[in-house]
């Protein structure tokens, strides 16, 4: 299935509505406060048709964070094995997307080493608003424009040499 | 929430876009750095990829291959090399395909 029948497939079966499980497989707990505060009342995750669910049973999307490390790499297959399909991986933050943390006797480095990841949300740790823009990209709602980026100071005359 | 409750009960949608209303903290949050190629030497390029504690820093030839997805945006290169680095004010970031996150920023000849 590739990744856009996915998305037609979750845009059909859960409407507006999709279940969050989160996964933490070793970080450092910050990005859990971000993820947290989704639920606050300033961001209100809730509106937007997300909704955190305590089962892997129940969830549509794996919101997974931390470098991966080895201890938790059979819990996390198991969590993602448990989830019904169709189902989304989301990398989150630095350490899950293979910064921080290389890889080591004690850790994988990267979600992607045990995971099948679908959606990359970068950030040391990604600002609520991150994890909100990053959840629109899983479901296809927003579209993802990372790519056009080029990361070089604008209106500067070596740009288009240089961005790939 | 009386109004969005009626609205909900009428149009059959309970849910707003994203974002409903341009967030007030995002001018404020720490982001990942963008550089200037005018500033960017190959001396300066190996010392950022020296100093990058998440290792999102490599210089390949001529390019400075930049992994956004690994930076934690701790701001040392921007401090580092001033001239070279500024802020790129982006945070909406996430992507479905990891390789769009992998930047090659062009490293400036020593000798110009």
């Amino acid at each position: 299935m590739t990744p856009e029948d996915l998305r037609e497939t979750i845009a059909r079966q859960f409407g507006r509505s999709l279940h969050v499980r989160t996964l933490d497989t070793g970080s450092c707990a910050v990005c859990e406060q971000e993820i947290r505060l989704l639920a606050a009342p300033h961001y209100d995750l809730n509106r937007l048709g997300f909704f955190f669910t305590p089962a892997p049973r129940h969830a549509d999307l794996l919101l997974v964070t931390g470098p991966m490390i080895r201890a938790f790499a059979v819990a996390a297959r198991k969590s993602y094995d448990a989830m019904p399909g169709p189902k989304i991986v989301v990398a989150t933050g630095a350490c899950a997307l293979g910064g921080v943390y290389p890889e080591d006797p004690f850790t994988h480095g990267a979600v992607d080493a045990v995971l099948p990841v679908d959606v990359w949300i970068p950030g040391c740790p990604p600002s609520p608003l991150a994890l909100l823009h990053g959840l629109g990209v899983a479901v296809g709602r927003l579209a993802d424009k990372v790519r056009d980026l080029p990361f070089t100071e604008a209106n500067d005359p070596e740009r288009s040499r240089g961005a790939s | 929430m009386t109004l969005w409750f009626i609205r909900g009960l009428r149009r059959g949608v309970v849910t707003t876009r994203y974002p409903a209303r341009p967030d007030a903290s995002a001018a404020s949050l720490p982001t990942p750095p963008a550089f200037r190629p005018q500033g960017l030497t190959r001396q300066i390029a190996d010392r950022l990829a020296a100093i990058c504690p998440s290792g999102a820093l490599r210089r390949d030839g001529s390019v400075l291959v930049y992994d956004v997805g690994r930076c934690t945006a701790c701001g040392r290169c921007a401090a580092q090399a001033p001239d070279a680095v500024i802020r790129s004010g982006e945070f909406e970031l996430a992507t479905t395909d990891r390789s769009a996150l992998i930047k090659n920023i062009p490293v400036r000849e020593e000798a110009r």
